[in-house]
């Protein structure tokens, strides 16, 4: 019984995991974003896009941007604590070497996403398109989420 | 190990005397107590006094901002959700934007109520807000427009935490551990 239960979750979990891969599958699969999350408030104000970036080849590859059709812009954005004071600004570019992870996570590199083209809430997907330095894109699927979950 | 704990119990009675025992960073006597004339999420004209009698939790932030202030505030709804509930009954958490061009009153409520209900959204007069910041000594800077006419502000990210009759006690930093906030927070509701 609880070999089976054991069992239904690697199974479960295994799933998840290829979901997760094939997230941003693409772009010679060299690189593999998983754990693609928007964090949204209800309303208008912008959200913010996090997930984690490998680079499975063997060149740097350099993203440079994103787009997508939910929201007018979205642009490459870092948050920082300086003295106590909370920063924000855009970047250019972040380049990941080869083998190399990259985490947008909450308080650091994330996407804003700004003006919602339509409504969204908790529980919808949103794809984003990843602008690569090469004119590689990849498109991603992120999972609305609140920021009460993260 | 007795002796070590010896000091400890001896260093905890007399850190009891001042008001310095904080697991987090003490404000009493940096910092003014509470004071300020704004309007709430509900377009009411409201001054400090009508807080008293809760302990205030009081953060500066703006919506625009997508990624710091929510994530503040998540984390400090979840330090409130490891709080008994008779204590939680006890605190309200003041949400005052420093953005009140684009921060009216339902544009707070509406985002504070993603947060649970001892959050309650502050705006006001730029001028009020300024009042207050400047005598919390508390800053933020606006950073100019963009071509849609999006601007950053930077702002302090700190949670400053009032008693139940608006004295400054201290303040919680991103870096101070969950843990510790909810010791602190706890401490000072059950002291009253
Ligand atoms: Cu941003």
């Amino acid at each position: 019984m609880v070999s089976n239960l054991l069992n239904t979750f690697r199974r479960l979990a295994g799933g998840m995991l290829v979901m997760l891969l094939t997230a941003g599958y693409a772009y010679g699969q060299d690189v593999q974003v998983t754990d693609a999350r928007v964090s949204l408030l209800p309303g208008e104000q912008p959200g913010a896009g996090y997930f984690q970036l490998y680079n499975a080849g063997d060149e740097a590859v350099v993203l440079v941007g994103a787009e997508s059709d939910a929201f007018e812009s979205v642009e490459l954005h870092v948050s920082s604590n300086q003295d106590g004071m909370a920063h924000m600004q855009a970047v250019e570019q972040v380049e990941i070497a080869p083998g190399e992870r990259f985490a947008f996570a909450p308080k650091g590199h994330h996407l804003m996403l700004i003006g919602r083209e339509k409504a969204l809430k908790v529980g919808d997907e949103v794809d984003v398109q990843l602008e690569f330095a090469d004119d590689q894109r990849l498109s991603v699927t992120f999972d609305v989420v609140s920021p009460v979950s993260l | 190990m007795y002796k070590g704990l010896l000091v400890t119990l001896a260093s905890l009675w007399l850190a009891g005397c001042v008001d310095t025992n904080w697991r987090t960073a003490e404000t009493h006597e940096i910092m003014p107590p509470l004071d300020f004339s704004l309007v709430d999420e509900d377009g009411q004209a409201v001054e400090a006094e009508d807080y008293a009698g809760k302990v205030t939790l009081v953060y500066f932030g703006y919506t625009f901002c997508p990624d710091v202030c929510p994530i503040t505030l998540a984390r400090l709804a979840g330090t409130l959700n490891r709080l008994d509930d008779d204590v939680r009954d006890a605190i309200q958490v003041l949400f005052i934007t420093v953005d009140p061009a684009r921060d009216t009153p339902e544009v707070v409520k509406r985002y504070t109520g993603a947060f649970g209900d001892e959050f309650t959204g502050i705006t006001g007069e730029r001028a009020e807000i300024d009042a207050l910041t400047n005598r919390m000594r508390v800053t933020y800077e606006y950073e100019t427009p963009n071509k849609r006419g999006d601007y950053i502000v930077n702002h302090t990210s700190a949670v400053f935490a009032f008693d139940r009759e608006g004295e400054a006690r201290f303040l919680i930093r991103d870096s101070h551990p969950i843990t510790d906030a909810v010791a602190d927070i706890n401490q000072l509701v059950t002291e009253s």
